[in-house]
């Protein structure tokens, strides 16, 4: 990775529907591994959408590794990888050459070439196999692997995966934590799988639209659990 | 992909795909307005000739007209009511060759070869703001989401027979409707996630 | 074309298929009478879209039928279909969608079940016989009165479906409002 890992949140502040999704949100991220927590309806997902351009800020300062979220939009789904929690939502080809060539394609590669890249792509992950196989035939942990390699071949510098364990089991789940752990990329992780996070270098706690605590894993989960069971 | 595409490799196959549809184009122009009974029998005889050289499997396909005999009744009787039978049996012919003709393309052509075939001619699209790219996208998009509706529909079907012991239906559409319109949401989302659908003007 | 759009049309394309490749739909009123469902598509498509995007799905699935795919009722498919004397009825549903889109939109402030059974009624029925009938006469050789004749058969099982879609409109625009994009464009 060239640049060095930043994304910057000056005063941003999102609403949808009249309602402060996120509200005033400063941060600056420079680690590595970042866990993002909180209920449903924190604003973790829009939070996210705002460093890929899918939403952009109404008020306040977006950038990610020196590119201006607003200004900048049409860069950003080459800079950031987006991983979302349904693979089927996704999955936009009918096979799994033809999926991987599209990003390749968008990465900027000539159709043709990037047809003729799909196989060596799928073989840098021990796949290529798969290339010729119908998507709809991979089991759900296949397809999300699927999904980060088809992202990771547009050579991404920040991957940001939003919930992609939630329909997954276990050994599948872990499987997939371990080869996200080994990737050179700055990593985001929403997930409500808190156990996910232990060798994260941050938690960031999301609560009505505001961060709520912010720091080590241990303590912000202790924290977010405590909490959790007050409501309960 | 379910295909009418027959695996089995036969001469036609190694015809370059836009030959066969240009073939195809001008046997349809020149058979079009010909009400010559002569003409429509040695077009017959020549289609069925070709389906002989493709061999067996592409005999069977011929069954594949089955559902047409009842429309081709109607016509028969409809021609012989106003008398001119001979008419009718012009027609007939004409309908069966061009039909037989066509999905002996369609058997030996491969989707992808089509699609590069005619791909020049998508060409004047992006006149009107449309990249040729996206159109091989939205093949590929609608083709991928078939098995995926499907699966939403037994999906639906299944919890509508767990509450009622019935098949849903029709009733279902409406659901139907909305789940599938979510989910192009959330998979036009993930397109925007990867840069988005190819424009004009951009490679 | 945005994003959204182009998937909006590839689903309705999509469902137009499945909805020919289901088995067969019990309809009510119509026991033993053989309908498909699949002519639904195009209306639901204008209906549901509106004008321009329902026309084009079905202009994509016409596109891939061509090119082999076997997506109409009963596993039909590729070239052949359109030399058949229901060719008409075949491009008649990029006028069904696009029309029966039209009324949709023209009728925004109307009711949405009455608005959409003029829709499917115009589109799917009006003009799809239009098409279908000079379809019928050009290839089968017939007047057009004969090519009437031979089609009237089905018109009692589109407009049950002009019904089904309506209704379905109606169901839709209680659960999801703005998934009638035909009114919200």
């Amino acid at each position: 990775m060239p640049d060095a890992p930043s994304i910057h949140l000056e005063n941003v502040t999102l609403r949808r529907g009249g309602r402060r999704v996120l509200d005033a949100v400063s941060l600056a991220i420079t680690e590595r591994r970042v866990g993002l927590i909180g209920t449903n309806g924190s604003g973790k997902s829009s939070l996210v959408r705002l460093l890929n351009g899918l939403l952009a800020a109404d008020e306040g300062r977006v950038t990610v590794h020196g590119l201006d979220a607003k200004a900048q939009a049409g860069e950003l789904p080459g800079k950031v990888g987006f991983i979302f929690q349904n693979p089927d939502h996704q999955i936009i080809f009918p096979t799994v050459a033809e999926e991987v060539a599209f990003s390749l394609e968008q990465a900027g590669l000539p159709r043709r070439e990037a047809a003729r890249q799909a196989v060596p792509a799928l073989a840098r992950f021990d796949r290529a196999h798969w290339a010729e196989r119908p998507v709809h035939a991979l089991s759900e942990g296949e397809k999300q692997f699927l999904c980060i390699i088809a992202v990771l071949v547009m050579e991404p510098a920040v991957l940001i995966l939003d919930e992609p364990f939630s329909s997954l089991d276990l050994p599948t789940r872990r499987r997939l934590e371990t080869l996200v752990a080994g990737l050179p990329q700055q990593v985001i992780l929403v997930a409500h799988e808190l156990d996910a996070f232990a060798l994260y270098e941050r938690v960031i706690w999301l609560h009505e639209g505001r961060v709520a605590m912010d720091g080590p894993p241990a303590a912000v989960i202790a924290a977010y659990r405590a909490f959790a069971e007050g409501l309960a | 992909m379910i295909s009418l595409y027959l695996p089995q490799r036969t001469w036609l196959h190694a015809v370059p795909a836009g030959w066969k549809l240009l073939a195809l184009a001008l046997i349809s122009l020149i058979a079009a307005p010909l009400d010559s009974l002569p003409f429509m029998a040695a077009l017959m005889v020549a289609v069925l000739a070709l389906y002989v050289s493709l061999g067996k499997a592409a005999l069977a396909q011929i069954a594949l007209l089955r559902p047409l005999w009842p429309l081709f009744l109607i016509l028969l009787a409809l021609h012989g009511w106003n008398g001119d039978i001979l008419l009718g049996i012009v027609v007939l012919a004409r309908i069966l060759a061009m039909v037989l003709l066509a999905n002996a393309v369609t058997m030996t052509t491969r989707m992808d070869a089509m699609m590069d075939a005619v791909e020049p001619l998508l060409g004047p699209l992006a006149w009107v703001g449309v990249a040729p790219r996206a159109v091989a996208l939205a093949v590929a998009l609608m083709i991928r989401l078939i098995p995926l509706l499907f699966a939403l529909w037994e999906a639906l079907n299944d919890s509508w027979r767990a509450r009622t012991g019935k098949r849903g239906g029709w009733r279902l559409l409406a659901p139907f409707c909305i789940q599938t319109l979510r989910l192009s949401h959330h998979t036009a989302e993930a397109l925007a996630a990867r840069g988005g659908a190819p424009r004009r003007g951009r490679r | 074309m945005k994003d959204r759009t182009l998937v909006q049309v590839a689903l309705y394309a999509a469902i137009f298929a499945v909805l020919g490749l289901l088995p067969r739909f019990d309809l009510p009123f119509a026991a033993g009478v053989p309908i498909t469902a699949q002519s639904m598509g195009a209306m639901l498509a204008g209906v549901m879209l509106g004008a321009w995007r329902g026309a084009l799905a079905m202009v994509l699935l016409l596109f891939v039928v061509a090119l082999g795919a076997p997506l109409l009722a009963g596993g039909r498919g590729g070239l052949g279909v359109f030399f058949t004397p229901s060719v008409g009825f075949i491009f008649g549903w990029i006028a069904v969608a696009f029309v029966a889109g039209w009324i949709m939109q023209a009728l925004r402030r109307a009711p949405v079940f009455p608005a959409a059974l003029i829709a499917a009624v115009i589109g799917g029925i009006v003009v799809m016989y239009a098409f279908g009938i000079a379809g019928m006469a050009l290839v089968g050789g017939l007047t057009v009165m004969d090519a009437t004749k031979a089609c009237l058969i089905f018109i009692p099982g589109d407009a049950i479906k002009a019904v089904l879609v309506a209704l379905i409109a109606q169901t839709v625009a209680r659960g999801l409002p703005e998934a009638l994009l035909s009114r919200n464009a």
